[in-house]
């Protein structure tokens, strides 16, 4: 009990010499108040780039497997190791498969749109008319193109919102024409607007028409397809899917055993695990960065308590005198630092959640501050404050009394 | 009555300094009894071992041989912290500079050695350190900031903080070292009514003319007691006042 009011009471004494002395408190706590604000600000960054790539990948549908041709790394580059994945795959997989009721090829070119309004270049995916279930995009005008318009390659396409808004302006451009690279194709529905994407690109920037049409219509090409989109029966199944399909596949590409496969399956949980592991360690990284200011920060408080150990020598010489022990001036002196450091990084807390808002105001990009971080600043600079903190304080307390008292 | 108490009981105490090959013989069987209610100066030149002699006394040092009693307490066989706890239950420290904690009001700084206080003996120390500001004639001074004192009500703040834990000797390091004449005589003159009040004091000094408010005077010359004797003729603010008035 009186223990405790005696820590009180230190503390507060404490918190008064820093008020006291408030530009020199200031500076000397700089150090922590950017550190911690630093590390709030990237770890909260980290989690709201985490969670919209995760909600956008969610979004995606989470039965969804993703089948392309395995491709390695290579001098910064992406080479295609196996045979592309074609529509012999396709029709394979259609007929065989139990797991996969939907199933999408996806051929992306890069095209140019021209409209009343005006010309944009742009992507665009041929696709069959499951794609639309695949990936759970929604029309909010006439319909997705049918199964029908897909045998028979007849050239309708669907229109994302930014090319409706870019090249027709207000007035709703179902059954309408737009060119695409010269050949006109009859508009039948509009995408449901998605927004920007994680990395800022634009989702509503895009162009859907059957594969069939850009095969025969549009390039004539019979090569292979970026990918196939499949959904799983139910969430239940996409361990299922994915095995049915990798037995398939290594069937139809008649692959040995024991070789390894030239195709790779995505399934979406292991999208997320990928972009998870990834903006993680990029949390990481920047957390590391940002917490070495706050090591810094810690220093600058160990030089100040230095300078406050000798400057009150005598001080400490007296209370020494008047019955203090070793372990009382420790822990004032520790008190002292911790003090600052906390004040140090409460402030930062505040100036960290700012930087956040601010960040939100500017760029439209939100980033929610993640409780944690506060957690993590706030034990963090009571850490700082204890281990630079102790050294100095240590100082004081081992000072002989007698040589103390006659310090000038 | 029975015999007085002994506050202060020294048997053939030395001190010795080590500094590399150099031995320094500071004190050299001091034998000292000062009793319960006495009022000691302790003179000597610089260099004669009454630092050495008031840091060993103070608890702040130990003898290098030897063996000192402290209100019945052998102090050689105390460790740091009992050491601490014995300074702050049994010795109120003045010193020549104050020491004051500064930008801090006169009643903290009285407070601040029940602060340290592990006996629990107190229960109320900021009454209690009002009080001994009221000893010490500061009773109208109590929130004001040592900063803002002049020197002898400076000094009289520290003699309230070496009052305030009712110790049973009150050591004074040139208590009026840094003061004008007219200061130390009120200073010397407030040691002497605390006497009468029954306070225990050893002062050290190097001005004759406070060390004449004494009861008893030790002298020492290089380490040793030369001389141990009552005071006769013994001043009071009056006589030194007029004394002062004379040489001026």
């Amino acid at each position: 009990m009186k223990v405790m009011k005696q820590l009180l009471k230190t503390f507060k004494v404490a918190f008064r010499s820093i008020y006291r002395n408030k530009t020199r408190s200031l500076l000397t706590a700089l150090g922590i108040i950017i550190g911690v604000a630093a590390v709030i600000m990237t770890i909260s960054a980290g989690q709201g780039a985490t969670q919209e790539v995760q909600s956008q990948i969610s979004g995606l549908g989470t039965n969804l497997l993703m089948i392309s041709t395995k491709t390695e790394h290579r001098g910064g580059i992406d080479v295609r190791m196996g045979r592309p994945i074609d529509e012999k795959d396709l029709l394979m997989l259609q007929k065989n498969s139990v797991w996969m009721p939907k199933l999408s090829p996806m051929i992306a070119n890069g095209v140019r749109a021209i409209g009343p309004q005006g010309n944009k270049s742009t992507t665009i995916y041929g696709v069959s008319s499951d794609y639309f279930d695949i990936l759970n995009r929604e029309i909010v005008s006439g319909d997705a193109f049918t199964v029908e318009d897909v045998k028979t390659a007849r050239k309708v396409c669907v229109i994302g919102e930014t090319i409706k808004k870019e090249l027709f302006s207000s007035a709703d451009p179902v059954g309408r024409q737009i060119r695409i690279d010269k050949v006109p194709f009859t508009i039948v529905g509009i995408l449901e607007e998605e927004g920007k994407g994680t990395m800022g690109q634009d989702q509503d920037d895009m162009l859907i028409a059957p594969y069939t049409t850009i095969q025969n219509r549009l390039y004539g090409r019979r090569g292979g397809y970026n990918m196939i989109m499949a959904s799983a029966l139910s969430e239940d199944h996409i361990q299922d899917a994915e095995i049915e399909a990798t037995e398939l596949l290594r069937e139809t590409h008649r692959i040995l055993e024991g070789e390894e496969d030239d195709f790779e399956i995505m399934t979406q949980v292991e999208l997320q695990e990928i972009t998870g592991n990834v903006t993680g360690i990029l949390t990481l990284i920047l957390g590391a960065i940002a917490s070495i200011s706050l090591i810094v920060g810690g220093i600058g408080i160990m030089n100040i308590m230095l300078v406050s150990v000798t400057e009150r020598t005598r001080e400490i010489g007296t209370r020494l005198a008047i019955g203090a022990r070793e372990s009382d001036i420790l822990t004032q002196f520790l008190i002292e630092a911790i003090a600052l450091s906390l004040a140090g990084g409460v402030l930062g807390i505040v100036l960290g959640v700012l930087g956040n808002q601010i960040i939100y105001k500017t760029t439209n990009f939100y980033i929610p501050t993640a409780m944690d971080s506060i957690l993590i600043g706030f034990g963090f600079s009571v850490l700082v404050g204890i281990v630079f903190g102790y050294f100095p304080a240590r100082k004081a307390a081992r000072l002989n009394p007698i040589d103390a008292l006659r310090y000038e | 009555m029975g015999p007085k108490k002994k506050v202060i009981e020294t048997k053939k105490i030395s001190r010795v300094f080590n500094t590399g090959d150099i031995e320094v013989r500071a004190l050299t069987d001091i034998d000292i009894v000062i009793e319960e209610g006495e009022f000691v100066v302790i003179m000597g030149s610089s260099g004669s071992g009454k630092s050495t002699l008031l840091h060993i006394l103070g608890c702040l040092d130990k003898p290098s041989s030897g063996e000192y009693y402290l209100d019945g307490v052998y102090v050689n066989s105390l460790n740091k912290n009992q050491l601490a706890d014995i300074r702050n239950q049994k010795i109120g420290f003045i010193f020549q500079s104050y020491n004051l904690l500064s930008r801090t009001t006169a009643l903290e700084n009285v407070e601040l050695p029940l602060v340290y206080d592990r006996s629990g003996r107190f229960s109320n120390s900021s009454e209690l350190a009002k009080k001994a500001l009221e000893q010490v004639g500061l009773g109208n001074r109590i929130h004001h900031k040592t900063n803002e004192l002049s020197g002898g009500q400076q000094q009289r703040v520290a003699i309230a903080r070496a009052l305030v834990n009712n110790p049973a000797l009150i050591l004074s390091d040139e208590a009026t070292g840094n003061l004008d004449s007219k200061s130390s005589i009120d200073i010397a003159d407030l040691f002497v009514r605390l006497n009468n009040e029954g306070k225990t004091i050893l002062m050290i000094t190097h001005e004759p003319e406070i060390a004449q408010f004494a009861k008893r005077m030790i002298y020492l010359r290089d380490g040793r007691v030369l001389t141990d004797e009552l005071i006769e003729n013994r001043s009071t603010k009056e006589s030194a006042l007029k004394d002062l008035e004379q040489t001026t």
